[in-house]
């Protein structure tokens, strides 16, 4: 009991010296973003982690699901049919259906805080997931992000700026499938964001591990992906127009996840049409995207922290931009591992 | 008649770019379009009113089929028949149509035409045709809103479908269709119908045809650049995703409700209905790669997939992440055909019509 009071105390310290330190939200990625913040934790043992997106308070919420493959928790409850309509926070994780664990972590984090849903005797924290599979990436497969992953990402989370590259939920990410792991490029964590003149903020950060290529939609070029003998890109466009033989994605061996999120007012309804024209952004930085061997799925946070007025198209279509940049930066932010090459190590 | 001559002028321009990266056998160089696919066929009809009308896809034999419905504001007709609970159905042809929810009617037509040739699912007592639709709004091109698309249209079409290669641009669901409205029907250029496909060399067959009817640019996945979109005071392109960014498009809170692409995409591959409903959803992504902002509230983008199952593969194996992909690659590719064979239309330009 004593204890619970004094935690409470060091929560409430923790807090207000939170909101003291305004000015240290970032300027750039998903801490832009009013009532945001966002904690990684990597494990030491194998190139995995998770990353947790922390709201300060609640923030209504939305979900794209489009890939074959997916692995999720608690996207029933973002229908905008269904009740309950705010999220505390949002878990990415490694380590496939395994990874799930790590929002267990992030639920007991939130409870020993006193943040969830109000039911009855009990706060309950809405924390939706979903994973990506990196088993196969540097060894131990036994070796996943479980519990305390998440209650460490969570602890570790501020309003900074975002660590990119090899790191939380990205750590054992890759990209350029199509001719199987050997030929494929490191990929990892990105996130970016878009600052209107009239305060309107819209970010994005994503873990990229697609079966496909990543694209840099401005110019139409491979960014990273299947690798030639060279170190040049074989561009996966090409090998499947000219029908080239190429390794059937396997299911739950991929997987893009990301969440965009915004400081403007939205119900659940446009949440979720946020988070369905986000789903754009993957479209155009990833080919082939939504494959049957990718579980891809996008949530939305809508901080409601601006009251200015803006569309669900404009900030729709801001979030398939943010989208589509931060998953160009988690190509090219990564770092090599487990033999794994990043484009940045790559001959141009 | 106008059919004929806007399909000379489809087979007169060059398309040099689709050529080299095709490759097509010798027996489909002629032919590019959706009606490369055996068993399809294509009819369209072009009201003379005003700028409007319909496509009928029509499927011998009938296919396995799945829709993609992403874009806010839809209208459709047999899209639940289409939904993996429910009772797996080969569908006989699908109608795009102009004329928003009314051009619904035109499948009408088209399912009367069929069913006077005793085309469509037995049952007990008859044959019934299955016809899915989507419609686009165009109402507001050329005047007389109340000139739609109607049951004689679908059945005029479906009477005109054929295997030659597809006419493109202004004509069928195509006629009144326009992009970049960002900044209002004023700035707006022409949109219209593209087809195209690829066919591999082991004899697997993917292709689109879209009638091109966004609220966004049409943009070229290729190199970014816009083909066509809202046009700025001086007559350049202002480009939709420039204007976001900028947060300089305040028109969008009266958006214009005078939008939505819709597309059938057709294999030769043997796919279930879940596959189908994978492609549809894969082949989704050529809209966003061509078209910016697209499946906004104002669209009402939809896509249907369509497998005629006569290749089965070289050990019966196919892979619908293959065929997915290429059929977002030929969507595209599509939209873009849509832009460069549309002409100009009561005061719309059209992207030929601008100077280079």
């Amino acid at each position: 009991m004593k204890r619970t009071a004094i935690s409470f105390a060091c929560v409430a310290a923790a807090i207000a010296a939170a909101a003291a330190q305004s000015p240290s939200r970032a300027s750039f990625g998903l801490t832009a973003v009013d009532g945001i913040r966002v904690g990684h934790h990597t494990l030491a043992e194998r190139p995995t982690g998770c990353t947790v997106i922390l709201v300060d308070g609640d923030a209504a919420g939305g979900v794209s699901q489009r890939g074959g493959a997916p692995g999720t928790r608690e996207t029933d409850l973002l229908n905008p049919l269904n009740m309950v309509d705010k999220v505390n926070a949002v878990v990415l994780s490694g380590g496939s259906a395994f990874g799930l664990e790590a929002a267990t972590g992030t639920v007991r984090w939130l409870e020993e805080h006193n943040i969830g849903w109000p039911a009855g005797p009990a706060k309950v924290p809405i924390v939706p997931a979903a994973i990506l599979f990196d088993l196969g990436v540097g060894g131990n497969p036994k070796v996943r992000p479980g519990a305390d992953c998440g209650y460490k990402a969570a602890e570790a989370a501020n309003a900074g700026a975002v660590q990119e590259g090899t790191v939380g939920a990205g750590a054992g990410a890759t990209v350029g499938k199509l001719a199987g792991p050997n030929r494929s490029t490191k990929s990892g964590l990105g996130t970016a964001s878009i600052s209107l003149p009239n305060g309107l903020v819209v970010a994005a950060l994503v873990a990229v591990n697609a079966v496909g290529d990543i694209i840099d939609p401005s110019n139409g070029k491979v960014v990273a992906g299947v690798r030639n003998p060279d170190g040049t890109f074989a561009d996966a466009r090409k090998i499947l127009r000219a029908g080239g033989t190429l390794q059937r994605p396997r299911a739950g061996e991929n997987t893009t996840i990301g969440l965009v999120a915004t400081n403007a007012r939205l119900t659940k309804a446009l949440a979720t049409r946020m988070a369905l024209m986000a789903d754009d952004g993957f479209a155009r930085a990833i080919s082939p995207s939504h494959t049957n061997g990718d579980g891809d799925t996008i949530f939305s946070l809508a901080t409601g922290r601006w009251d200015g007025n803006a569309d669900i198209t404009t900030i729709g279509a801001l979030a398939a931009e943010a989208m589509a940049d931060a998953v160009v930066r988690a190509a090219t932010q990564a770092t090599s591992v487990a033999g794994i090459p990043a484009a940045r190590d790559l001959k141009k | 008649m106008r059919v004929a001559l806007l399909l000379l002028v489809a087979a007169s321009v060059a398309h040099p770019h689709a050529d080299a990266r095709l490759k097509p056998s010798r027996d489909d160089v002629a032919n590019d379009t959706i009606t490369s696919i055996p068993g399809i066929r294509v009819g369209h009809y072009t009201l003379t009113e005003r700028p409007t009308g319909c496509t009928v896809i029509l499927v011998d034999g009938g296919a396995v089929a799945g829709v993609a419905q992403r874009g806010a504001a839809p209208g459709t007709r047999e899209t639940d028949l289409l939904h993996l609970a429910n009772a797996a159905a080969r569908i006989d042809g699908v109608v795009l149509s102009g004329g928003s929810a009314f051009g619904l009617d035109a499948a009408n037509g088209a399912e009367r035409w069929l069913d006077e040739r005793g085309v469509g699912s037995k049952t007990s007592v008859s044959h019934v045709p299955i016809v899915p639709s989507a419609v686009l709004i165009d109402l507001w091109v050329g005047g007389k809103p109340h000139i739609r698309p109607g049951a004689e249209c679908g059945r005029r079409a479906a009477a005109g479908a054929t295997r030659q290669p597809v006419a493109q641009g202004t004509i069928g669901a195509g006629a009144g269709a326009t992009v970049g409205k960002l900044l209002g029907r004023d700035h707006a250029m022409k949109g219209g119908i593209g087809s195209a496909g690829v066919v591999l060399p082991g004899g697997l067959r993917v292709a689109a045809i879209v009638a091109v009817n966004p609220l966004g640019d049409v943009i070229d996945p290729k190199n970014g650049a816009v083909l066509a979109g809202a046009r700025a005071g001086d007559g350049s392109f202002a480009d939709a995703r420039r204007l976001l960014r900028s947060g300089a498009a305040t028109v969008l809170s009266s958006l214009p409700a005078d939008n939505t692409t819709i597309a059938v995409v057709a294999t030769n591959a043997r796919l279930t209905g879940a596959e189908a409903t994978r492609l549809a959803d894969m082949a989704d992504a050529g809209y966003a790669r061509a078209i910016a902002p697209v499946h906004t509230l104002a669209d009402g983008d939809t896509v249907f997939a369509l497998a005629t199952g006569s290749w089965q593969g070289a050990h019966g194996a196919v892979d619908v992440t293959a065929i997915g992909a290429l059929a977002a690659d030929v969507v595209a590719e599509a939209i873009v055909r849509a832009i460069r064979e549309a002409t100009g239309v009561a005061g719309v330009p059209a992207a030929r019509d601008l100077p280079q």
